[in-house]
């Protein structure tokens, strides 16, 4: 099994959660997150007074999958999420050591 | 005994029943019969008793008595039940012996039951230390034993306890009360009230209950009208009120199989089905069994409020002499910090006074008193349209509106006696209105009151707060009323059917203003900022604010900077109105990052301003008419991909060759198409080439090789990179063999872009074979600029300097090895004064902002300007 997380812009999220629908993909968890990387923050200034942007708002995306699915739903996220412009953000994939239902105790696979 | 059904059996068959016939709906007095057959139950159970009859009742009278809920004959499915085992004198040994008797068979059949066996005295002295056995007590009934003892300790009770701690019994009751509504207040509460606790939840009507009982002695709910302490009509409706929440209450414990009081999201919808509510006016059916609960229970909390307010002020006031009583203006007076009318006449002589008294009320700080809420509503019918258009009832309302907040809200006390209503009876569909999810918190009503709550709140943010920016905001606002009244009628579009709430709204609020007589610029803002009130947001969260095309449609949304002010404040009040999930500090980040970007462009007024929104759309129409042979959609998807500033400045037939040139593209890495103007000595190259860093600079070397001489430039890049690059340049000397040099230029270009030609060293050749004619004359030092602030898309780069040949080459190689991309130049030379803008940002397509990196760039192009021009003239 695998973690996908994806770090990705905001306003993309419609796109790739479609993306991953269309793959079978069920459930996922999406947070809000802040955060620099190459994007820098900035500053910027209204009458003197100056206002700080240090981070950038940016959707966190976690998909766990089967090992097998786990290239196709790299793909799609990378697909989707793309601008091509800077900030796109990127992708970490993980191996996963167990999954448990708390609900069942279903375990591994079925728990997914 | 076997023979006999025990009395725990007959009650479980009785309760059995007694439910089965409350689900069937057929039992409207479930509450009281379920109390009355555990009555029986323990009439019967000590009845049968064998301990109990040697207690020697006659020496030591001993009573059963129901205490709390119980007491009360409140008993919902699954309450506990709280009995007292009352002696006159000691408890004896034996009690113990009846309890087990008693209560042991009870507690098998899984009940709840709590007891206690006290002495009279021991009650009396407990009630005097701890005002929670007090409340206990105060609702105890007599179910069995020697009735006289129940007496004596009610009597005692009243007598001797309430007479000597009666206003501290209060004071504490007023404090508990605060507390609770601060601990169920919270926004959760709302989605998922608890019907017992909550606010307006069976609890502030049971303190009402204790608060009258302690202080007028009353015995059963019904004196409270007896006694002049509510109106009939107040009475029904408390009746009303209760009767549905207790209903709620026990279906509730039904559904969930114990005592939970809360109504959870799992429980809501079964309960509106099961209450019979049904999808009504586009409204669901869980809606609008919720929107009845919150009316109802806001109704209880009011109710409260008022009571308890009342009895405290009255309590506190028993030592002072006389009340204080003055005028506020004709009409209304001013009595115990209360407003009131001066006689209900008054309001029949003049109805104003039903709006002057919220004026008083928001410029005074002081509440209506409870009579004079009353009196409002009564008298509701007088504002008739006549009354809804008056200027001065407008004026009135509008100084309510702008008011600053007080500790309680007049604007919510002018909701809750129906006058908002009255006055804006489009409003009415809103009251009470829910919306199913978890997002939306309040009923729109509220929270359209907490929007404008919210915006005043904003607007007077202390600087070293994190609203301060807000408020700095708000006080660029010449009109802060118009956004105060949108605020207050942003979603009345919720009152219809249907989607697009916000042009719904739009045009609800065009009527209302129009009827109010607003001057129509007034009209105008107000119904904008309704239109418009999701807008922002949307543009924030759900488009890509780092391109520069969204953000200047969006910019040309705004008539003006104030516009795009009023619009912010009110996104952002409006989202923290809507409770915890529509508002972080996530969004807010966003929302900030997308009003500065929106901003900058409407204060450069470049691209934004309404000639500009005008020149594009003239242009648009134009190429559409013109470009027959393309179908809309295809010219649709271009136009979406040019940027706002290339549609600005190109000229419509040049657009259209551009369209047709980038038609042709397919695979080829470049099309070159060279043109001449008639009458004049220079050609115009267009080049539709896919971008990447160091294009520009390629085709200025390629021109330059083939002794080309540029004489201006413009570089576009469309948003889909594709990069069309203008050339001006003199026409060659040999105009015979201009098609020649045209091959050549294409090739070259072709090789070069393969990376088959190289320019540096052909170039150097060039240019000292070029030998320039340049006469020497005065030069003014080279300036190189670069401009940050302009735009937030681009770092923008100046350079005015002296042209020589290569000029052009030499710079945009400098700034593509300082990895810079240019994505916007204009090029322009007078005599061989040069001026150069380019618009770039670095590779991963950031502006160049520190310090260190301008620093260098500046450095690189003066010292590429020095050589250049030394170069040019060491050939001289």
């Amino acid at each position: 099994m695998k973690k996908i997380e994806a770090v990705i812009k905001p306003f993309k999220l419609d796109d790739v959660k479609e993306g991953l629908t269309e793959i079978g993909i069920q459930g996922m968890t999406v947070s809000e997150v802040k955060g620099f990387g190459r994007q820098r923050g900035h500053t910027e200034i209204y009458r003197g007074a100056e206002y700080r942007v240090d981070f950038v708002p940016k959707l966190k995306l976690e998909v766990v999958v089967d090992s097998d699915l786990a290239p196709q739903v790299v793909e799609v996220i990378e697909q989707k999420a793309k601008t091509g412009a800077i900030g796109d953000g990127k992708i970490f994939v993980t191996s996963l050591e167990e999954v448990i239902r708390i609900r069942t105790g279903e375990r591994g696979k079925e728990a997914i | 005994m076997s023979l006999l059904k025990s009395p725990v059996s007959a009650l479980q068959e009785n309760k059995e029943k007694l439910i089965a016939c409350f689900l069937r709906g057929g039992e409207p007095c479930f509450l009281e019969r379920h109390a009355e057959i555990l009555d029986d139950c323990f009439r019967e159970s000590f009845a049968g008793s064998s301990v109990g009859p040697g207690m020697r009742m006659d020496k030591n009278p001993y009573a059963i008595i129901a205490l709390g809920g119980y007491g009360r004959k409140e008993q919902y499915i699954h309450s506990d039940v709280d009995v007292l085992l009352l002696f006159k004198k000691r408890i004896p040994d034996e009690a113990k012996g009846l309890i087990q008797e008693i209560f042991y068979p009870l507690w098998d059949i899984g009940l709840d039951v709590g007891y206690a066996t006290r002495s009279l005295r021991e009650c009396l002295s407990l009630a005097c230390r701890d005002f929670e056995v007090l409340t206990s007590l105060i609702d105890a009934r007599f179910v069995c034993g020697i009735s006289s003892l129940y007496s004596d300790l009610m009597e005692q009770l009243h007598g001797k306890v309430l007479r000597r701690h009666g206003r501290a019994y209060i004071d504490w009751l007023s404090e508990r009360n605060q507390d609770r509504h601060a601990r169920f207040g919270d926004s959760t509460y709302l989605l998922e009230p608890n019907l017992k606790e909550g606010l307006g939840g069976l609890r502030d009507y049971h303190a009402m209950l204790w608060v009258a009982r302690a202080t007028y002695d009353i015995r059963e709910p019904r004196d409270l009208e007896f006694l002049g302490h509510l109106s009939h009509s107040e009475f029904q409706s408390l009746s009303e009120a209760l009767s549905f929440i207790r209903t709620v209450r026990n279906w509730l414990h039904h559904l969930s199989g114990r005592k939970c009081d809360q109504l959870y999201f799992e429980y809501q919808v079964k309960l509106a089905r099961v209450l019979g509510f049904k999808q009504k006016n586009g409204q669901q059916a869980v809606e609008g069994f919720l929107g009845a609960l919150h009316g109802q229970m806001e109704f209880l909390k009011r109710q409260h409020l008022m009571f308890l307010g009342k009895a405290v002020r009255a309590k506190g006031r028993s030592g002072r002499r006389k009340a204080t009583r003055r005028t506020v203006t004709p009409g209304i007076e001013l009595v115990h910090d209360a407003l009131g009318f001066e006689s209900p006449e008054a309001i029949l002589r003049k109805p104003q006074l039903l709006i002057k008294i919220f004026e008083q009320s928001a410029i005074l700080g002081q509440p209506l008193s409870v009579e004079a809420s009353r009196l409002v509503k009564e008298f509701l019918y007088l504002v008739d349209e006549k009354f809804q258009r008056s200027r001065r009832v407008i004026k009135s309302f509008q100084r309510v509106l702008v008011a600053q907040p007080h500790t309680f809200n007049v604007l919510n006390e002018m909701l809750n006696t129906g006058m908002m209503v009255a006055l804006i009876p489009e409003m009415k569909g809103l009251v009470n209105r829910i919306q199913y999810d978890e997002y939306h918190v309040y009923p729109v009503d509220k929270h359209l009151l907490r929007t404008v709550q919210i915006l005043k709140e904003l607007g007077d943010a202390r600087p070293d707060t994190q609203d301060a920016f807000y408020g700095k905001l708000f006080k660029e606002i010449r009109n802060p009323e118009l956004l105060l009244w949108a605020g207050l009628l942003h979603d009345v579009g919720k009152s219809r059917d249907g989607h697009g709430h916000a042009s719904q709204g739009a045009k609800i609020v065009r009527h209302v203003f129009t009827r109010m007589g607003f001057p129509g610029q007034d009209i105008e803002t107000i119904s904008f900022l309704v239109q418009e009130h999701l807008f922002l947001m949307h543009t924030a969260i759900r488009r890509d604010i780092n391109d520069e095309k969204i953000v200047v449609q969006c910019a040309r949304k705004f008539c003006d900077i104030e516009h795009l002010y009023m619009l912010y404040l009110l996104t952002v009040a409006d989202s923290r109105a809507t409770g915890p999930k529509a508002w972080n500090d996530w969004m807010a980040v966003l929302l900030k990052e997308l009003f500065f970007k929106v901003y900058h462009i409407l204060e450069r007024g470049e691209l934004a301003t309404p000639t500009a929104t005008d020149v594009v759309e003239r242009k648009k129409k134009d190429v559409f008419q013109r470009a027959v042979s393309l179908p809309r959609k295809t010219l649709e998807v271009l136009f979406d991909q040019m940027s706002p500033r290339y549609l600005l400045y190109t000229p419509s037939q040049d657009i259209l060759r551009h369209i047709e040139l980038y038609q042709r593209l397919g695979q080829e890495p470049f099309l070159l198409e060279a043109q001449a103007s008639p009458g004049t000595n220079y050609r115009t190259a267009t080049i539709c080439a896919r971008d990447f860093p160091g294009l520009f600079s390629k085709i200025a070397g390629v021109f330059t090789l083939n002794n080309l001489d540029i004489l201006g430039a413009q570089i576009y890049t469309w948003r889909n990179h594709i990069a069309l690059d203008i050339f001006k340049v003199k026409a060659p000397p040999d105009t015979l063999l201009e098609n020649e040099i045209w091959a050549r230029v294409k090739n070259d270009l072709r090789s070069a872009l393969k990376g088959e030609l190289a320019l540096e060293p052909a170039l150097g050749e060039k240019v000292r074979a070029y030998r320039s004619l340049q006469k020497k004359i005065l030069r003014r030092p080279d300036k190189v600029v670069v401009d940050n602030e302009t735009s937030n898309f681009f770092t923008i780069i100046e350079i005015y300097t002296h042209d020589f040949p290569g000029l052009l080459y030499k710079i945009t190689d400098t700034l593509f090895r300082c990895k810079l991309d240019i994505w916007v130049a204009k090029i322009a030379t007078k005599v061989d004064q040069v001026v150069d803008v380019f618009y770039v940002r670095d590779f991963d397509g950031q502006k160049v902002d520190s310090s260190k990196e301008i620093a260098a760039i500046k450095e690189a192009i003066k010292e590429t300007l020095a050589n250049g021009s030394k170069e040019a003239k060491v050939h001289q």
